[in-house]
């Protein structure tokens, strides 16, 4: 005798039928969100990692590449002669006119557009630098230098990538309850439908607990149905959004690419998805037949 | 087995459908419990099932005060009772064979002992080919038969039946009262609601009757004649 699944009628009923949906659509906004979250932190994690001990001297150009060059060996000459330093390095002309490729074309650093220079310089890890004694020591030695310690930038980065964590995680907190309050109202309904049969159940012995267990797995099935319908048109979106923005990304930002943790995360959505709809449903169940004979 | 001491009974704010009832089964015993339609059969059987609690009055079944037992004992309580019902209440999304097993998956019992005692008590009471038939495709008679199955496959202590041969021929009838007369020979004690009292004449069992409310139990031997 192959065992049923469920005692009670739920595929004949319509409590449950918009459930799964509903669920699809909320795992789906929460994918996005997760994702969005922490391809965030790992952004910003590295753009952190990459920045760290590292500062950028941008030279405004002189009347003419002679003098512009003359300005950047002294301002070399400054850099390699500061405690802490460990490299100095210009940024070729060409590689300048890559970065600026998006703005100004292909050609701008055979256009002879008076670009700025720029000069990488790393520090020793560790090293305590005094940043406005060496701003002041190249203003000295070039007055049309500005140095850019990445410090501030990376300050606004990070609360910026704390802010989309904090909304992400606050989105991903309200879907879960709006998940809940679904399941919720689904159970309510079905058990206003299956009233009679709950009844009869009930005086052929049936514990509270049964009847719950029957309503639970109906409604981890339904979330789980639901729940990978949702993470899979996420994972779709999210394909075709790094396809868009690879563009974009490959001129300005730094590699977008969805990680491993994204991954882990985006799978077990509708496993989460699945168990808040079991633990609400029982909990709604056993609350509603407490009330009953 | 089940007392009951001035009990009266309302549904909801509505007036006592029966009044100041008391009698005592005793174990093993066998009653028909009769009256006219609208008498409160249906109402006190569904005292002794459980499904309802007295406005007033003591109902005990096995030995419990059932309004002072907690909630969470009244499941082990309802296992030792079997019901027929007067509508059936089956399950139509089920087959006969799982509304049958109902009961005993509720009570927790192995799936392969489940299996082997479903199929003879379907093929005792002549629906060994109709196992996995839904109650949309039987007959109101093999319906009932069903009921009667999923009632007595626990082996309850007490049975209790609402009209249980109203909806099946003479013979189908005799031979379901032959069977709870089985049951009541190895202990369990047997409630049976009729308000057919040629069927009464037949057997040798008290009777409770019910007009109006009022009750009183009447032994077999007032029954010559009818």
């Amino acid at each position: 005798m192959a065992r049923r699944q469920f005692d009670l009628p739920f595929a004949n009923d319509g409590s449950g039928r918009f459930l799964p949906w509903m669920i699809a659509l909320m795992v789906y906004l929460a994918s996005l969100a997760t994702v969005a979250a922490l391809t965030t932190r790992e952004v910003v994690e590295s753009w952190n990692a990459g920045l760290e001990d590292t500062a950028t001297v941008e030279i405004a150009p002189g009347p003419d590449d002679a003098a512009t060059d003359g300005l950047v060996a002294r301002a070399m000459a400054v850099l390699r002669n500061t405690p802490g330093v460990a490299a100095a390095d210009p940024v070729p002309i060409d590689e300048i006119g890559r970065l600026l490729e998006p703005w100004l074309g292909p050609d701008a650093a055979r256009e002879n557009l008076p670009i700025p220079r720029l000069i990488d310089v790393r520090f020793d890890p560790g090293a305590v630098i005094d940043v406005a004694a060496l701003s002041r020591a190249l203003l000295a030695a070039v007055p049309s230098a500005r140095f850019d310690s990445h410090g501030l930038w990376l300050d606004r980065l990070t609360a910026l990538g704390d802010s989309v964590q904090l909304a992400a995680l606050v989105i991903v907190v309200l879907i879960a309850l709006a998940a809940g309050a679904t399941v919720v109202f689904a159970t309510r309904a079905g058990l206003a439908v299956h009233a009679k049969l709950i009844e009869l159940m009930h005086l052929i012995g049936s514990r509270d607990s049964y009847i719950a267990r029957q309503f639970q797995f109906h409604a981890m099935s339904l979330a789980l149905r639901g729940g990978v319908v949702g993470v899979l048109i996420g994972a779709l979106t999210l394909g075709a959004l790094t396809v868009m923005w690879r563009p974009i990304q490959e001129a300005v930002l730094p590699d977008l690419t969805i990680g491993a943790t994204a991954l882990v995360a985006l799978a077990l959505l509708p496993l989460l998805a699945a168990a808040i709809a079991t633990l609400t449903a029982r909990i709604t169940v056993m609350r509603a037949l407490k009330q009953m004979t | 087995m089940v007392r009951f001491q001035g009990v009266a009974m309302r549904y909801a704010n509505g007036p006592e459908v029966l009044k100041d009832v008391t009698f005592h089964l005793e174990a093993g015993s066998y009653h028909f419990l009769t009256g006219p339609s609208g008498a409160g059969k249906s109402s006190l059987l569904r005292l002794m099932y459980l499904a309802h609690r007295a406005s007033r009055g003591t109902v005990k079944v096995f030995g419990h005060d059932i309004a002072a037992t907690p909630r969470r004992l009244l499941p082990g309580l309802r296992r030792r009772v079997g019901v027929v019902f007067q509508d059936f209440r089956l399950l139509d999304h089920l087959s006969a064979r799982d509304n049958v097993a109902l009961t005993l998956r509720i009570a927790g019992v192995r799936e392969d002992t489940i299996r082997a005692h479903v199929a003879e008590l379907l093929s005792w009471v002549g629906l060994g080919d109709r196992l996995d038939a839904t109650p949309a495709t039987l007959s109101d008679g093999e319906k009932q038969r069903v009921a009667i199955a999923r009632a007595v496959i626990g082996r309850p202590s007490l049975l209790l039946a609402d009209e249980p041969t109203g909806s099946i021929d003479e013979l189908q009838g005799m031979r379901i009262l032959r069977l709870f007369e089985e049951l009541n020979r190895i202990g369990t004690t047997v409630v049976v609601a009729t308000h057919d009292q040629r069927l009464i004449a037949r057997f040798n069992h008290r009777v409770l009757r019910l007009a109006d409310g009022q009750f009183s139990v009447e032994r077999p031997t007032n029954l010559s004649g009818i």
